[in-house]
């Protein structure tokens, strides 16, 4: 996935006038962050529900919570939130209130991923982006310093959706107001 | 300056409420999928359930067998093949593998349980031993079924214990009657062995009869032994390479 935000199509001198509706540059962002949020977080849900068991292996190792009732609660409905949440950023309903639940859930994850992470560093003596494991993000095993990049540029798009993004169906402010 | 204010650009006075309203919305249509998904789902997962049993977990008392301590005694159904030596005899040294700090781990934390650790000498003897042709020494893949069939001990019971009710059916018998029954997953740090021998005993095996093979089905491949695939019993052995 690259994260990278596409260039401005045109310079603003040229566009004000000329840009047809539908494809300002801000909806042109807002169009691709949603399809980078949303559809990540479909796919690793869905990836997530085909193996119940192994994400819950995958989050034992956090030892977030120590009762069964809860580790099992979390392993159940997480990745069915990530799609809830995908579903609606690609459908382009609730995107702000999906936007939030994203952060809400990435930000804790990436401490608990970096905490783990330190972890294995520290019990290893390896390099901290030499460390590798599965994080139960539904990527399987990975590198860390590649999981915290990709939470990083994840977080960015869906601060973006929270407070930058444009409601579908209504017309941009006008340019000299914004 | 007379400057007209901007309007609102989403048309909400409350905006803050607003996105709290639509996350609670979001994160109450996922938790109600979760709950709908995991009930239909053949690979739901019981909330219930306790899937890692603490190791300080209380070995119950079963009505086949007292529970011995973790020692290397001989069964309490004596083995019928005199020519064959016990796990006891094979396994005193324990453990002496090159890997023998982690095992110690693992020893401890079977010990806690109840149980004991097998190292591969003891396994590998046990494997060639004729009582394992007859079902009285039985091994028992504790991996997930894509894995079991992909590579496990030969004649190995599949038993994944995430989802008991599959295989115990089958299972238990056996292990009722076998004299040894030996319990693997990778090896490493696969903890599946362990969870796997628990309910196990909890199930009504006789702990005595029941030996983690720490090493798993990675020791076993790196040590070339026969690795069957597919179905248990198929016959189709993996081939080694030279």
């Amino acid at each position: 996935m690259n994260p990278s935000l596409p260039a401005p199509a045109a310079t603003s001198t040229d566009t004000r006038s000329n840009r047809p509706p539908g494809l300002s540059r801000g909806r042109l962002v807002d169009f691709i962050a949603r399809v980078l949020v949303g559809g990540g977080y479909l796919y690793l849900g869905f990836v997530k529900v085909a193996d119940p068991v192994g994400f819950l292996k995958a989050i034992r190792q956090y030892d977030l919570v120590q009762t069964p009732v809860l580790l099992n609660l979390i392993a159940v409905l997480l990745p069915w939130i990530e799609i809830a949440c995908g579903t609606v950023l690609l459908l382009g309903c609730l995107v702000r209130g999906a936007s939030l639940v994203s952060l809400a859930m990435l930000l804790p994850f990436s401490t608990l991923v970096l905490r783990r992470a330190l972890q294995l560093q520290a019990a290893g003596a390896l390099p901290f982006c030499a460390v590798r494991f599965d994080c139960g993000c539904g990527t399987g095993e990975i590198g860390i310093c590649h999981k915290l990049l990709e939470n990083g540029v994840l977080t960015l798009l869906s601060l973006w959706l929270l407070f930058r993004a444009r409601p579908i169906g209504r017309a941009d402010p006008p340019e000299a107001s914004r | 300056m007379n400057r007209s204010p901007a309007p609102p650009v989403h048309g909400s006075r409350r905006p803050v409420v607003r996105v709290l309203v639509e996350a609670a919305i979001v994160a109450l249509a996922g938790v109600l999928l979760g709950f709908v998904g995991n009930t239909l789902s053949p690979r739901g997962l019981r909330l219930t359930r306790d899937y890692f049993p603490a190791a300080s977990t209380v070995p119950p008392a079963t009505s086949v067998a007292p529970v011995a301590p973790v020692t290397l005694v001989t069964p309490p159904t004596a083995p019928t093949t005199t020519n064959s030596p016990t796990p006891a005899e094979v396994s005193s040294p324990l453990p002496t593998s090159p890997s023998g700090t982690a095992f110690a781990e693992l020893e401890q934390r079977l010990q806690a349980r109840g149980l004991r650790l097998g190292l591969h000498e003891e396994v590998e003897t046990l494997f060639r031993d004729p009582r394992h042709e007859s079902e009285q020494i039985i091994f028992v893949d504790a991996r997930k079924d894509e894995r079991f069939a992909a590579g496990h001990i030969p004649g190995a019971y599949a038993f994944d214990h995430y989802y008991p009710e599959k295989y115990l059916p089958d299972l238990l018998p056996a292990c009722q009657t076998a004299e040894w029954v030996i319990v693997y997953c990778t090896g490493g740090h696969c903890e599946d062995s362990e969870f796997a021998a628990v309910q196990l005993r909890d199930a009504g095996v006789p702990p005595e009869k029941l030996i983690v093979y720490g090493g798993g089905i990675d020791e076993w491949s790196a040590r070339k032994l026969p690795v069957e695939i597919g179905q248990r019993r198929s016959g189709q052995l993996l081939p080694q390479a030279p």
